[in-house]
């Protein structure tokens, strides 16, 4: 039954909405229609100014046939999977490890969490050093053990596994970051019940904590996988894509794309139909956990 | 850039004053240089860099007037550039453009010829036209030397071969004449991991290393990326056997003398290991020549010296035109249009060149490169190279699509030094997608018989 005041509410909670809906539509919507225009367009300059040119889904066909945007599609999901994978796993550990400290708790989780409060750029600058092949502390270290030194960041088949590992120092602190307020909300209790029964720590971890754990870790591996996809500031500045093709990311093919080789028109192409595939992704993830959740109830 | 100045930059800069009040055209260079508007440089952070920092410094004490530098590495450069022409009101009055990308401010119509800000000004006769890049005729899209004034030349950066010149005493080598005697003579010297006969700019880079470290193969090899550029036959010809012979010696190098991952050298680490002592041979732009006898810098000061680059056994050398030439966009208020081109005047002055190169610039005009009184300073001993390497520079391509071509280039490359790719795969994929790009944008072009 909607009496007049329930919908005065109505009406004045959507007005209260308008000035919000109309800056994401500002910020989001309107850049985004730009796009998608200038998919359908290539751009030229002439006498200092922009002409547009109507070229229809041209741009959408080459993608089918653009080998390093398919090479750079497969390495971003390598990227993602490994490295978010990863994460989660060290993330989860090391919060369930802080989590069960009684003392310094604080200390050890400023700690952990330094890696992520340090810029893009120095973590590029301090990595890029460290994997250096002639000069680099990693390959000074392994020399004392008599290992030969190896290009981490120049070959083919060390690049992209040496960028997953600078990826997982830098991220692993956010996954433990969610992970750990997952574990503090926990009621003590469990705690104290499973050590009533005699539980040791890690069936207490495998049949108590983890499939409590579950929804935060679903959540964190979702919103870190979304994260990893847009991986750009680490490939920029450590590999540039190189050596060859072994470390291009999509967001860096996107990024030559508009600003090295200026083809406007075609990197809007290619970002629409990388929009559409993540958002596709996202759509299937949402859709597997609403299921899996109806199952369970 | 009021910071940094010292005494005897202001004494230079009343010593350049007074050299150039003794040459004929300076009475407009002062007239020019009067007080002027403030302006705004965007500039690459490249080796010369400095150089061109301390000459801006010597100008801003000799004039009274404000120079402001937007400084970013040489991608980053152009991106603010392309952003700033495009833009209804421009940031930056004197664009700083690599003689790879120029060509698409000028074939854009982004620059304003100089002679519409004043009718008067002059590009000195000393000035190196470097292929006639400074001029633009708009009509045909050539550089044609009757068209108009576009810029003027910065820097005129072009590779020569640097060497251990103590290690060549020591081993009594000659200088190479061809790419044979420099393989003979970097194998003579390669023990690594201790010293490579020669580091190879072989990275795939952002926007250009390995293809325009090279380029000097593929031309002396005889090879080209199009039939004949400049009579607009757009016929990609970058994998004829000619050009496959060149790949096939650069790969040659790096496996028999050079250092065991060429493919992830940039500029960056072929500096780092010619300074640390650790190569024998590398083709550097001019430019890094300041960083080897600098004792802060160089662990082998006074130990390296400069060559031409190499030729093929049956080719002229060819190095590659990496030059910088500074235009003024035309989107930018007149004051300010006007008080970068006073700047310009009053660079290409023989005092003011004197000092560009004193702080470590390679200099822009003729009589300052063939000045026989400095090329007996020792710390001048590159002048010669530059001056016989002069002769045969060419241009890597004049057309506006270069960015896309150069990544392409840059992939492929680099796939094939680091066996992703045979050199015939990699040099008919770069044809494939060349052509691609060539018919897209309208040109007239062709394709020759893949290499198998």
């Amino acid at each position: 039954m909607h009496t007049p005041y329930a919908r005065r509410l109505t009406f004045w909670r959507r007005v209260a909405l308008t000035p919000t809906l109309a800056v994401f539509l500002l910020l989001s919507i309107l850049p985004l229609l730009n796009l998608a225009a200038l998919s359908v367009h290539n751009v030229r300059w002439e006498e200092g100014r922009a002409s547009w040119d109507y070229v229809g889904f041209a741009h959408y066909a080459r993608l089918a046939e653009d080998q390093l945007l398919h090479t750079g599609m497969v390495n971003t999901l390598i990227f993602s999977v490994v490295a978010v994978s990863i994460q989660i796993v060290l993330g989860f550990f090391l919060a369930w490890a802080v989590s069960r400290i009684r003392r310094a708790r604080i200390l050890y989780r400023t700690i952990f969490i330094l890696p992520i409060l340090v810029p893009g750029i120095l973590i590029g600058a301090i990595w890029k050093l460290m994997l250096n092949y002639d000069f680099g502390l990693v390959n000074d270290f392994l020399m004392l053990f008599g290992v030969m030194p190896q290009d981490w960041l120049g070959t083919p088949h060390l690049a992209l596994p040496s960028v997953i590992i600078v990826d997982i120092w830098h991220w692993t602190p956010f996954c433990f970051l969610l992970l750990l307020a997952g574990f503090e909300s926990l009621p003590q209790d469990l705690h104290e019940a499973a050590l009533v029964d005699g539980a040791s720590a890690w069936t207490e971890l495998r049949y108590v904590y983890l499939p409590l754990m579950m929804p935060v870790i679903l959540v964190t591996f979702l919103f870190r996988f979304v994260t990893s996809l847009k991986v750009f500031d680490e490939i920029y500045l450590l590999t540039g894509g190189g050596p060859g093709s072994s470390t291009e990311v999509i967001s860096y093919t996107i990024y030559r794309t508009f600003f090295t080789q200026d083809q406007m028109g075609y990197g809007s192409a290619m970002s629409v139909a990388v929009l559409f595939a993540i958002s596709m992704l996202m759509v299937l993830a949402w859709a597997t956990g609403r299921a899996g959740r109806r199952e369970a109830a | 850039m009021s910071s940094g100045i010292k005494r005897r930059d202001v004494s230079f800069g009343a010593a350049a004053a007074g050299a150039l009040a003794s040459i004929p055209w300076t009475g407009s260079v002062r007239a020019q240089t009067a007080k002027q508007a403030p302006f705004t440089i965007v500039i690459n952070n490249s080796p010369w860099f400095n150089g061109f920092r301390k000459t801006v410094e010597a100008y801003e004490a000799e004039t009274g007037n404000k120079v402001n530098l937007d400084v970013n590495p040489f991608g980053g450069s152009l991106e603010k550039q392309r952003a700033s022409v495009r833009a209804k009101d421009g940031m930056f009055d004197l664009l700083i453009m690599n003689g790879l990308y120029y060509q698409e401010f000028y074939h854009g119509g982004f620059l304003t010829p100089l002679n519409d800000i004043d009718p008067s000004f002059k590009l000195d006769p000393q000035m190196v036209r470097y292929d006639n890049t400074v001029y633009w005729n708009e009509a045909n899209k050539t550089h044609d030397p009757k068209g108009k004034l576009m810029s003027v030349p910065v820097n005129g950066n072009i590779p020569i071969l640097l060497y251990r010149a103590d290690l060549y005493e020591q081993h009594k080598l000659k200088v190479p004449d061809t790419w044979d005697d420099l393989l003979a003579n970097a194998k003579k010297l390669h023990n690594p991991p201790r010293m490579y006969g020669i580091v190879q700019r072989g990275a795939r880079g952002a926007p250009n290393d390995i293809s325009y470290d090279w380029w000097p193969y593929l031309n002396s090899f005889n090879g080209s990326l199009f039939r004949d550029e400049p009579k607009g036959d757009f016929t990609i010809t970058i994998n004829s056997p000619e050009a496959k012979a060149a790949l096939d010696f650069y790969i040659r190098m790096a496996k028999e003398a050079g250092h065991p991952q060429t493919g992830g050298l940039a500029q960056a680490q072929i500096i780092q290991n010619i300074v640390t002592g650790r190569a024998a041979h590398a083709l550097l732009v001019i430019a890094a020549w300041a960083q080897m006898d600098d004792p802060s810098k160089s662990a082998v000061v006074g130990k390296i010296n400069a060559a031409r680059v190499p030729r093929s056994a049956n080719g002229k050398p060819a190095p590659v035109l990496g030059h910088w030439l500074g235009g003024i966009p035309r989107n930018v208020p007149k004051a300010r249009q006007a008080a970068a081109l006073a700047f310009l005047n009053w660079f290409q002055g023989q005092g003011s060149q004197i000092k560009y190169m004193e702080a470590g610039a390679p200099p822009v005009r003729q009589d300052v490169l063939s000045d026989q009184a400095l090329w007996k300073d020792p710390k001048n001993r590159w002048m010669p190279a530059m001056a016989e390497s002069s002769a045969f520079t060419r241009l890597m391509w004049s057309i506006p699509e270069g960015s896309q071509i150069g990544d392409v280039l840059e992939l492929r490359l680099n796939q094939a030094v680091i066996g992703q790719m045979t050199s015939a795969q990699a040099l008919n994929a770069i044809a494939d997608e060349a052509h691609s790009i060539m018919q897209r944008a309208g040109y007239k072009t062709g394709k020759i018989a893949a290499l198998s």
